[in-house]
């Protein structure tokens, strides 16, 4: 399970951790207890040519000494495109809570066991998930909103 | 007082006989200022003394039902404009609107994204606009100076264009929002409508 994880460190104050899915939960809870106990954010990359998506976890730190209090560990994973699936870190984190919503409506990924997976933001429904890369914006709008007529006045009011 | 302001109150005299409910209007506009998007930064210093408002009879209210100027500050998402609906019908008639920056007016840059409405007069009637992004506080006044030639005029009737008009504002408002929750404001029939266009033609 964990012989694919691999380190990167840009030399200042960054790491990067990259890992196979199964072990997302397991190092998010491994990198808590040794002291990274702050999720900053759930990120996620929306990578069309590779098909994949990527979940970027960025955890830093408030205790240890001032070494560790000034890195931050990006743990990214990938999960494929079509019908994404992940299981959910809000039994590590309870402020995973509203991103993986977040991801949940703009990307379409389903956390299982996410106590309330329920819009965040939006308003009306998509077909496509808005923040894929395959979402047209330019079409949306023409087909949604330049679809709607000016209300007209006889009179030429404003 | 200097002598210049005194002698225009000379002349806004007749004014006053003429149209008092118009001049009351005028100087005592109560705005509601709708805080979407970045425009609300430029509220703050409108309103106090660095700019102070108050000189040009606008003063901030905190409910939609004492207000009769309604300042729509920056883009609108699709959800802003449930409220600002919501808002715009609760305020006494007569009522003004005005958009603030360019995103209210045809989306500013927003023009491409999938949650921002571009036009805003597509859904409720605009008295007036203020182009920029943003426009500077002194904006807000020379649109509240047109704003007063608008009264004096008798152009400011968005209100009564919504009255008229509510039935084709209410569809555009169910296309983008759905089903909306709160019963219509007048009668949802154009029929009204259709007669007084035939004694028109």
């Amino acid at each position: 399970m964990f012989e694919s994880i691999s380190t990167e460190g840009d030399g200042e104050n960054r790491m990067t951790v990259k890992c196979r899915k199964e072990a997302v939960i397991t190092m998010l809870s491994f990198l808590k207890k040794t002291g990274f106990d702050h999720l900053a954010l759930i990120s996620c990359v929306d990578r069309l040519n590779d098909n994949v998506l990527e979940l970027v976890y960025i955890l830093s730190s408030y205790g240890g000494d001032v070494a560790m209090q000034k890195l931050n560990i990006l743990l990214k994973t990938t999960i494929p495109r079509e019908n994404p699936q992940f299981y959910t870190a809000t039994e590590i984190f309870g402020n995973a809570s509203p991103y993986e919503r977040e991801l949940h409506e703009l990307y379409g990924i389903l956390f299982r066991g996410h106590p309330r997976l329920t819009p965040l933001f939006l308003e009306r429904e998509y077909d496509i998930p808005p923040f894929r890369k395959d979402f047209d914006t330019r079409k949306y709008v023409k087909d949604v909103f330049d679809q709607i007529p000016f209300v007209d006045d006889k009179k030429g009011r404003t | 007082m200097t002598k210049k302001s005194g002698k225009m109150d000379r002349n806004n005299i007749g004014k006053w006989f003429k149209s008092p409910g118009n001049m009351g209007q005028k100087y005592s506009l109560h705005a509601l200022y709708f805080c979407t998007g970045c425009g609300i930064i430029e509220i703050p210093p409108t309103i106090t003394t660095r700019w102070d408002a108050e000189r040009f009879g606008v003063i901030p209210v905190a409910t939609p039902r004492q207000a009769n100027l309604f300042l729509i500050t920056g883009y609108v998402s699709v959800k802003t404009l449930r409220y600002i609906i919501r808002s715009y019908e609760q305020m006494p008639e007569p009522k003004y609107t005005v958009g603030f920056g360019s995103c209210p007016i045809n989306g500013g840059m927003y023009w491409d994204s999938y949650n921002t409405i571009k036009h805003l007069d597509k859904y409720i009637p605009v008295d007036g606009w203020i182009a920029g992004c943003m426009p500077r506080p002194e904006a807000v006044f020379v649109a509240v100076t047109h704003l007063w030639t608008l009264i004096d005029k008798g152009m400011a009737t968005g209100y009564l264009k919504y009255r008229e008009h509510y039935a084709k504002y209410r569809r555009n408002q169910e296309k983008i929002l759905g089903e909306l929750e709160w019963p219509p404001l007048f009668s949802k029939e154009e029929e009204n409508e259709k007669s007084r266009e035939k004694v028109a033609g």
